[in-house]
């Protein structure tokens, strides 16, 4: 156990950085609290050359890649949300502070935002990190238990606080549901193969073949874990809760607890697939994913369809999104390659979906309405109407970021949408790249809304006007920036995620040996000099 | 598909081998050349190329520099002739590196060739097996043959931005910058087109003059005709570049290339086999790229059945008229057969094609400018025509003759335009010739009348012009050449030079000289403006108040070099006699010398002979015509060589005599006894001839015809398929459109916001997953 | 799925099942019994949360003090602690001698400890010690 520390770095970053903005985000005095937000920051910075630093093919590792793509991934995204986020929570209060009003340690909650910030950061990485279930099941719930408290946090102090008070309580009850299904998934998964360690459970597969146990262990599990890339069916809380958060916390929500989802269900899906020695994951499960994949991003199309109030209608656009990236995980490795590898075309669709709707939100985060003396955040697409003209840098960033989260031809989200199309192809499911595009079409049409009215409408008379948090304008320009550059420079985060895609494989052995005596030969293909054999 | 490759060519053959009865000539006092010209082309090939300084890349960089600060010029709204100076400065620089180019390959030996590449292009691959890989740069290919088209586009492109500076003054400050950019780009995208490396940088030149032609022509785009214009052309050559994408394609489909070095040695055995008479063994596909690429030379070049485009693009600005559409642009079709020659020898069916397609539209023009009463259009006919000379040309094996008319035809056809375009200017848009005469003889117009005498004589083919010379060539091959009624084009060409000397000097007798008198037009202050001048009080037409204002120094200048430039050009034909000329040299260092290697197409003193056979064998059709096959057809034998005599000598003689028949019936019937401007002898002539001269100022109602056989069918069409579109299509977009929303309003209630809702949701969507997966596992 | 069923062992799984049949039956049994058996008197007495105890009086949703679910946290805390310590110092002793086993066991129950501590060092910046 002792020698993973050497891949924990970064998440030991984050942890002291959550220690610290715990206990200094507390400070009596506010030039001390407002440190917060740097620690935050600094610590991510850290922990992304860290991340990028971390030594590739562990032994305990069923995707050895993953980590120096996904740990980076996760701390420069997450510093993109942070510069969304920063200066939303305690805004009045700090303000009433420093106008005379005593300070009250319960009244401020900044050093909690800013700790869970980094913990439900931490916890994704740590999934990354994860080679048994039940490492993997605490850093799940480490991700998304923070996140419900700062639904509830991003919502403080402003009109609607009830709306987000509810969303939190639905988020964490409906959360607490999914996690009891994936856990017992994960407990019928140690029932079926007699371990927890992801590399035996794969030799077991490779071995033996799937259980009946098993199997519905594993159906449980990845049922349970989409609650987390809300999915159908368990999507149900996603337009509610995007809804009560604050624009940043949104932002937060469709890309963390979803990257931890992605790579979770990546590694549960490899044990018994590919990493197994088979070509294709087993038919239940890949019917499964079939059926996942093909439900989600129809339902959240459609529905996004109806939404008049854009975070809604982003809520079941991110709903969309996961199915997309599930049809990279039907697709599996391929050869290995960036075109036929789905693995590292949902990696790499990650990283394009986390800028481009963090761009999103942090527009929308960054423009407030005075609505009966009161501002409150953006709600329809009528607000935002000829933000182009009003808020040019908002506007075009706007606009960048929803062509590409439409998939655009030239725009980054087509790029990565280009190598889910093609390892699907190339793993021969031809429906699934059908349904994918027609719902790419589908989406097109609310997308092309909201660039329409920005782009095209005039100007609304709604009082819209921007909320003086510089930090989420930047936010919303780097993201629109870094849209445009990865279109041109994404090649280079394309060959880090074919690394990142490289799969171990166990080649079966015949039945008459036992598990646990078995001396297992250990394949991979990607890199057949790198790794050495699987000690148990 | 075997079956079919050889059922075509022997159909064909069958129906040449008629035609070649006539073609068919004896071998009397027939000049050598033609054994030096075999010994040209197969023996010594294309050298391959070698890296070129990198400073060539900046001959079409610099126009597009040119585009750059016009469009600069626009944006300030500058309100000078700037952009007119820095056009000439940038396409001067231009000519400058082009005579260097020139200088610098003339250093590297005869037939070098040189490459340079600006960049990578196109680079995909889509697997690692043969032909699975595409690649393209923008590069550029510099032999003889890119000189000699260069140094006239760079060359005329500086002189008439110079006279466009003085002719297009009143758009000072209002469409000024935009001609310019579009002129600028014009000369970037001819010299893409004549400079480029393969077949895609071609490409894009080819469709980027026809796009800078478009905006051009369309240039007053108040004026409806002019806007018809404009799309008329873009339209017409549409169908040409069709053909011409498709020949691309097919190109790179069987040969895997398109780059021209790499090309040669992979059409040279097909070449080969034609030669060797196993024309049959070429595969269908392969002899089907000349004629695509043909039909995109066609359009370009406004050819039958293409042609009718040119003579409306007459709308646009007359230095467009003379650039693009005499000198320059409409020449890219000669250019694209002269630089493809090769791929035009592995079928036995392109050159002849383009023989009588270009005899065709020759005559056909010909008689069409001979009834025009503007003159600009009469030019535009002469231009068509001078274009089906030079097809001529290529098809009788003369590259040289038709490269060399085309160098003589871009200097005396841009005089003539300008002239004409001087007279338009100082008369206020007035172009009928029946209501101008004497032009000349007024105050300020001398250079204008000398240099419209220049051009008219050129292209007269006055005796010791340059035209002559050029003409003479094409004609003179014409006869020698032996292909399937190829002496029939002969013919019709002779007859055509008449033709042309007669349309032509009706012109300069009528405009130029004779008695004063004019009528100006109605565009009295230029209104054709971007703005129309709508706030000035137009005063009445009248001769009274009008008075004509002669060319400033720009024009004078630049007619006065174009004038001398027509002359000096026939010095070209008596350089490097031994080689046919100047011209002759550049065109023999390049890939435009193949003329040998159609051994289908007997040309020189041997046996003439053609053989249309579609089997190697000699089973089917294959027809050999020896001196007996001669002695049997008396009749057929006269058109060997011309009358009996050596054509190229005849030729001098024949041509001079038809050339000055043509000079004199001008002559007789509109300046002898003419007073006014408006009648001349002609028109006593004209009842006798009876509806004839009616169709032909109709131009024998090809557009009409046009307009009934393909635009009507093709608007019932469109009716037909937009009405399909509304209920079928429609229908089934806004089903697709409707359904997505449906689907979503019956799943939306779901999404009501109550918590116990939600759960229940997902366990019941799990329990049914879990249920789907049973069901299917079992 | 039930060709592959037959090679598990299902004996294995019998006294789960006998477990879970057992808990369900007991409690089905429970409640469908005092339906049936049980006689059914209702009245408003019947309906008070505690039958036979104190009567409830007021609102059930008073509002406590926070510091008494503060308390209660901080208290959790030391109980999981403790329950946390308690298996680590068993198990501490019988580590092989004279090996670094030793020292990454301490190093990691020190770091658990550091958890706690920041924990601490937040409760008491957030006023949970001050008792006024």
């Amino acid at each position: 156990m002792i020698e993973r520390i050497g891949y924990l770095w970064p998440e030991i970053v984050l942890f002291i950085g959550a220690c610290l903005t715990m206990v200094i985000g507390l400070s009596p005095n506010a030039d001390m609290r407002k440190q917060t937000g740097l620690i935050a920051g600094v610590s991510l910075l850290i922990a992304a050359a860290l991340g990028l630093a971390t030594p590739a093919a562990p032994t305990w590792a069923i995707l050895p890649g993953i980590m120096p793509f996904a740990k980076p991934l996760i701390a420069l995204v997450g510093l993109l949300l942070l510069l969304v986020n920063i200066g939303s929570v305690d805004r009045d209060e700090e303000a009433a502070i420093a106008a005379g009003k005593p300070f009250n340690p319960l009244r401020v909650t900044g050093a909690e935002f800013y700790a869970f910030f980094l913990f439900s950061l931490m916890g994704a990485m740590l999934c990354a990190t994860a080679g048994d279930l039940i490492w993997l099941f605490l850093a799940l719930e480490l991700t998304s238990l923070p996140t419900y408290v700062m639904v509830v946090l991003s919502g403080r102090g402003k009109k609607g606080f009830d709306r987000s008070q509810e969303a939190g309580v639905k988020y964490f009850f409906l959360g607490a549901l999914g996690a009891g299904i994936f856990l017992y998934g994960f407990a019928l998964l140690y029932g079926g193969t007699g371990t927890t360690q992801f590399v035996e459970i794969a030799q077991h597969f490779a071995a033996h073949g799937m259980n009946p146990i098993a199997t519905v262990g594993l159906v449980l599990a990845l049922v349970g874990v989409s609650f987390k890339i809300a999915a159908v069916p368990m999507h149900f809380y996603t337009a509610d809760v995007y809804q009560g958060s604050s624009g940043g916390v949104a932002a937060f929500l469709a890309f963390v607890p979803k990257t931890a989802g992605m790579i979770s269900i990546l590694l549960l899906v490899s044990t018994v697939g590919w990493a197994a020695g088979q070509g294709s994951l087993p038919p239940a499960i890949e019917s499964l994913l079939w059926a996942l994949a093909v439900l989600t991003m129809t339902v959240g199309n459609v529905l996004a369809l109806l939404q008049s109030s854009l975070k809604r209608m982003l809520a079941y656009s991110s709903i969309a999104h996961s199915g997309y990236m599930l049809v990279g995980v039907i697709a599996g490795p391929g050869d290995g390659s960036f075109v036929s590898s789905g693995i590292a075309a949902v990696l790499f669709y990650l990283l394009c979906y986390g800028v481009m709707s963090t761009g999103v939100f942090a527009v929308l985060a960054s423009l407030e309405r005075k609505s009966g003396g009161e501002a409150v955040e953006v709600e329809s697409l009528d607000d935002i109407k000829g933000l182009c003209r009003s808020h040019p840098w908002l506007g075009w960033s706007m606009v960048i970021c929803m062509l590409s989260l439409l998939g655009f031809p030239p725009i980054l989200g087509f790029f990565g949408k280009v190598p889910l199309f093609t390892s699907a192809l190339g793993a021969g499911h031809v429906v699934l790249v059908v349904i994918l595009a027609l719902n790419s079409a589908i989406a097109a049409f609310y997308y092309l809304r909201v660039v329409a009215g920005v782009m095209i409408d005039p100007e609304s008379d709604s009082g819209v006007r921007d909320t003086g948090v510089p930090a989420r304008v930047i936010a919303a320009v780097i993201s629109g920036v870094l849209v445009l550059g990865l279109s041109v420079f994404g090649n280079v985060f394309m060959g880090s995620g074919e690394k990142a895609a490289e799969v171990r494989r166990f080649v079966g052995q015949s039945d008459e040996h036992d598990t646990d005596s078995v001396p297992l030969d250990e394949h991979s293909e990607a890199a057949e000099d790198e790794h050495h054999a699987v000690s148990h | 598909m075997t079956t079919l490759t050889h059922i075509i060519p022997s159909l064909v053959a069958s129906v040449t081998g008629s035609l070649v009865q006539d073609g068919h000539a004896d071998a009397a006092g027939e000049v050598g050349h033609a054994a030096e010209q075999v010994s040209h082309a197969v023996s010594q090939g294309i050298t391959p190329p070698v890296d070129g300084p990198l400073w060539i890349a900046l001959i079409p960089l610099l126009p597009i520099l040119g585009v750059v600060l016009t469009t600069l010029c626009a944006i300030f709204k500058v309100k000078s002739k700037l952009p007119a100076f820095l056009t000439v400065g940038c396409l001067a620089a231009s000519f400058g590196l082009t005579v260097a180019m020139y200088q610098h390959l003339s250093g590297m030996g005869p037939g070098s060739t040189v490459v340079v590449t600006a960049f990578e292009w196109f680079d995909l691959s889509w697997g690692a097996g043969e032909g699975q890989r595409f690649q393209a740069d923008f590069a550029f290919y510099v032999d003889t043959l890119t000189c000699l088209w260069m140094l006239f586009v760079t060359g005329l492109g500086t002189l008439i931005a110079l006279y466009a500076s003085e002719y297009m003054a009143q758009d000072v400050g209002k469409g000024y910058s935009r001609f310019f950019m579009a002129f600028n780009l014009f000369v970037f995208s001819m010299a893409c087109l004549v400079m480029g490396e393969n077949l895609l940088v071609l490409f894009l030149g080819w469709e980027g003059v026809g796009l800078c032609s478009y905006l051009l022509i369309g240039y007053f785009y108040k004026k409806p005709a002019a806007v018809e214009a404009a799309k008329k052309a873009f339209i017409v050559n549409r169908i040409g570049d069709l053909g011409l994408l498709l020949g691309i394609f097919l190109t790179f489909v069987k040969f895997g290339t398109v780059s021209y070095p790499e090309l040669w040695p992979l059409v040279e055995p097909y070449i080969q086999m034609v030669k060797s008479g196993h024309a049959g063994d070429v595969p269908l596909t392969v002899s089907l790229i000349p004629i695509l690429l043909m039909v995109g030379a066609f359009g370009k070049s406004a050819q039958l059945p293409l042609y009718v485009w040119l003579p409306d693009a007459m709308e646009g600005p007359t230095p467009v008229s003379a650039l693009i559409h005499a000198a320059t642009m409409v020449t890219a079709g000669v250019y694209l057969i002269a630089r493809m020659y090769p791929m035009f020898l592995v079928s036995e069916y392109a050159l002849p094609i383009v023989g009588w397609i270009g005899a065709l539209t020759a005559l056909l023009a010909a008689t069409i400018g001979m009834a025009q009463f503007d003159i600009k259009r009469i030019m535009a006919y002469s231009t068509v025509s001078q274009l089906g000379y030079m097809f001529c040309g290529l098809a009788v094996l003369s590259s040289t003759g038709a490269a060399f008319h085309v160098f003589t035809h871009a200097f005396f056809k841009a005089t003539l335009f300008l002239c004409c375009g001087a007279v338009m200017h100082g008369f206020a848009g007035q172009l009928d010739l029946r209501k101008l005469s004497g032009v000349a003889f007024m105050k300020g117009w001398g250079i204008v009348g000398i240099a419209m005498l220049v051009g008219c004589l050129n292209l007269a083919g006055f005796p010791f012009t340059a035209g002559f010379f050029s003409k003479d060539m094409i004609l003179a091959e014409s006869f020698v050449t032996a292909g399937p009624g190829y002496g029939a084009i002969g013919w019709i060409l002779l007859i055509t030079a008449g033709l042309t000397a007669y349309y032509t000097f009706r012109v300069f007798f009528r405009v130029f000289v004779g008695p004063k008198a004019f009528e100006p037009g109605d565009e009295l202050h230029e209104d054709h403006g971007d703005d129309g001048h709508g706030d000035e009080s137009r005063p009445e037409a009248g001769a009274t108040k009008f008075h004509p204002h002669a060319p400033g120094l720009a024009v004078n200048l630049v007619l006065g070099i174009l004038a001398l430039a027509s002359i000096v050009a026939a010095g070209a034909y008596f350089v490097d006699k031994e080689d046919h000329g100047w011209v002759g040299r550049l065109v023999h260092e390049s890939s435009a010398n193949y003329t040998g290697s159609a051994a289908f197409l007997e040309h020189g003193d041997g046996a003439h002979r053609l053989e249309a056979g579609a089997t190697g064998d000699g089973e089917a059709g294959a027809v050999e015509h020896g001196e007996a096959g001669a002695a049997g057809h008396g009749a057929a034998a006269a058109h060997g060589s011309f009358l009996g005599m050596d054509p190229h000598k005849a030729m001098y003689y024949v041509s001079s005599v038809v050339g000055l028949i043509g000079i004199g019936a001008a002559f007789y019937l509109h300046y002898l006894g003419r007073t006014t401007a408006a009648r001349s002898k002609a028109d006593d002539l004209l009842p006798a001839l009876g509806p004839i001269p009616r169709w032909a100022q109709h131009k024998w109602y090809v557009d009409e015809f046009y307009n009934a056989v393909i635009v009507v069918p093709l608007r019932v069409l469109a009716h037909v398929f937009h009405a399909i579109d509304r209920l079928l299509v429609d229908g089934v977009v806004n089903l697709a459109g409707v359904l997505p929303r449906f689907v979503g309003s019956r799943i939306r209630p779901w999404q009501n916001g109550v918590m116990h809702g939600y759960a229940v949701g997902m366990v019941g969507g799990l329990a049914l997953l879990i249920a789907a997966v049973v069901l299917l596992s079992m | 799925m039930l060709a592959t069923l037959a090679t598990v062992d299902v004996k294995s799984y019998l006294p789960l099942g006998i477990l879970i049949g057992m808990a369900v039956t007991f409690a089905v049994a429970n409640v469908v019994m005092s339906k049936m058996i049980g006689p059914s008197r209702d009245g408003p007495s019947k309906g008070i949360a505690y039958e036979s105890g104190m009567n409830p009086v007021g609102t059930a949703r008073k509002r406590f003090n926070v510091r008494f679910y503060l308390i209660a946290m901080v208290f959790l805390l030391f109980d999981i602690e403790v329950i946390f310590l308690y298996p680590w110092a068993t198990t501490f002793p019988n580590l092989e001698a004279g090996t670094s086993e030793g020292l990454v066991w301490l190093g990691r129950i020190l770091f658990f400890l550091l958890t706690t501590i920041v924990a601490y060092l937040y409760g008491f910046r957030k006023g949970v010690f001050r008792f006024d």
